[in-house]
């Protein structure tokens, strides 16, 4: 069996698997649990929310179903999401992690619920929730591990050095380039803005309960928005970044830090998903599937960012590179 | 979006700038409605001033290559004239030569022996 068949087998069993627990634990219990029961516990301990028992069991069938399908849809839909080790832990860690996340969630609520007679009896949540989470961190953790060994095949690139731009003294040669995602920039304005009315109801009203809401939505609709659209710059001297409609942050990568640049395609799949992805100095902008200027870097490191016209972009980075050694020398 | 200046032209330095980008679009690295980069990153990138670039856009807006879209930013509307672009470059030639000493004739009766 190939790599796609063993796990697909393995993320279909243990999608099987956790449906299986998830649906039958909490039939097994129902005599014993009140109805509607508590879901949602405040910060103080104590529950401040409640839900019947189907809605609260279709609820965390449904994320878990929304969760494994989303994952094993992710590796089908491109071969080489599966060959590429990066994106390989990822899903294995999303099964993992999100499957341990949903069951450990539905035992904390069951026993906090279990033998009391209306759902504000519930037990106190405190410590189980904490427990919940760092299960999810070890699952993330063991899935990830898991689903590391096999190949770790690049993507498909360019990686050939592209043309090179002609320089002449006396001209001054530039790249200039954007990308921005409309669904983004949309959700985090949206997002913003209703940030901005809680904000103003709370103010006026006097309602202190809705401070944390707003300002939840207000910092998420910010990092939406400043990771909504990105340009970049190539200069004589370096390649600069900035995201966002305030151009801040920015990132400022000199050319002799540089090896060599070229373009790739990818998708979010190969990557783990919209946004900044990777660590430092092997980082991906991904912004939208298709062209990514790819810059390698003198210290192994890469960094990969989705942008138009990332072709020419390569092109006049390596003319650039080669050049550098001489303009440095007569300086 | 590549863009090259030449720091001895004499013309108006928007109209260069104005050049520069028919010649990007022209070179087929942007399609048919194809979002430009914003003008304010283009004038920092040439280390020129914003309005200059916003002078050169609009002169292009009127030419019929690009059109402005109220929340869009600048796209492309339509490819340049190709004669407009080679008239540019030899304009270029013409200056070039005309710094080693050649005449426009010269010019011509080099083109007629290349070709």
């Amino acid at each position: 069996m190939g790599l796609r068949g063993r796990f697909l087998s393995v993320a279909v069993g243990w999608f099987a698997l956790l449906t299986v627990v998830l649906v039958a634990v909490p039939l097994a219990l129902r005599n014993r649990l009140p109805e509607p029961m508590a879901s949602h516990w405040g910060p103080s301990g104590a529950p401040d929310g409640s839900m019947p028992f189907a809605v609260l069991l279709a609820l965390q069938v449904g994320i878990w179903v929304l969760i494994g399908g989303g994952a094993c849809a992710g590796a089908l839909r491109d071969s080489w999401v599966l060959r590429r080790r990066a994106s390989r832990m990822g899903l294995g860690a999303l099964l993992c992690g999100g499957g341990l996340f949903l069951v450990g969630l539905q035992l904390v609520t069951l026993s906090a619920n279990l033998d009391v007679p209306t759902w504000s009896g519930a037990a106190s949540l405190s410590w189980g929730a904490l427990l919940v989470v760092a299960v999810m961190l070890l699952g993330g953790w063991l899935g990830a591990l898991a689903a590391r060994p096999g190949p770790d095949e690049s993507p498909r690139s360019s990686g050939t050095a592209t043309e090179t731009i002609p320089l002449r003294p006396g001209q001054r040669t530039v790249w200039v380039s954007s990308v921005r995602n409309g669904w983004v920039s949309g959700i985090g304005g949206s997002l913003l803005a209703a940030g901005a009315g809680f904000a103003a109801v709370a103010l006026l009203n006097g309602n202190d309960a809705l401070w944390p809401h707003s300002v939840i939505m207000i910092v998420t609709g910010l990092l939406a928005l400043t990771f909504s659209s990105a340009r970049v710059q190539i200069t004589e001297d370096c390649l600069r970044i900035s995201y966002g409609p305030l151009r801040r942050p920015r990132k400022h990568i000199p050319i002799e830090r540089v090896q060599r640049a070229w373009s790739e395609e990818r998708s979010p799949w190969e990557v783990g998903g919209w946004g900044i992805r990777g660590m430092p100095g092997a980082a991906t902008v991904m912004l939208r599937s298709g062209e990514c200027l790819v810059v390698g870097y003198v210290s192994g490191g890469r960094f990969t960012i989705s942008i138009d016209d990332a072709e020419h972009g390569a092109a006049l980075l390596n003319t650039l590179v080669a050049r550098a050694p001489t303009s440095t020398g007569s300086s | 979006m590549l863009l090259t200046l030449d720091l001895n032209d004499l013309r108006p330095l928007h109209e260069q700038v104005a050049e520069a980008i028919r010649r990007a679009v022209a070179e087929g690295s942007y399609a048919l409605g194809d979002r430009l980069p914003p003008a304010r990153d283009l004038a920092e990138a040439l280390g020129i001033n914003a309005n200059t670039v916003l002078r050169a856009l609009r002169d292009l807006r009127d030419e019929g290559v690009l059109e402005f879209r109220r929340g869009r930013g600048v796209s492309v509307l339509s490819r340049p004239d190709p004669r407009s672009v080679i008239e540019e470059k030899l304009r270029a030639l013409l200056s070039e030569a005309g710094q080693y000493g050649y005449r426009h004739d010269d010019v011509i009766e080099l083109i007629r022996e290349i070709s």
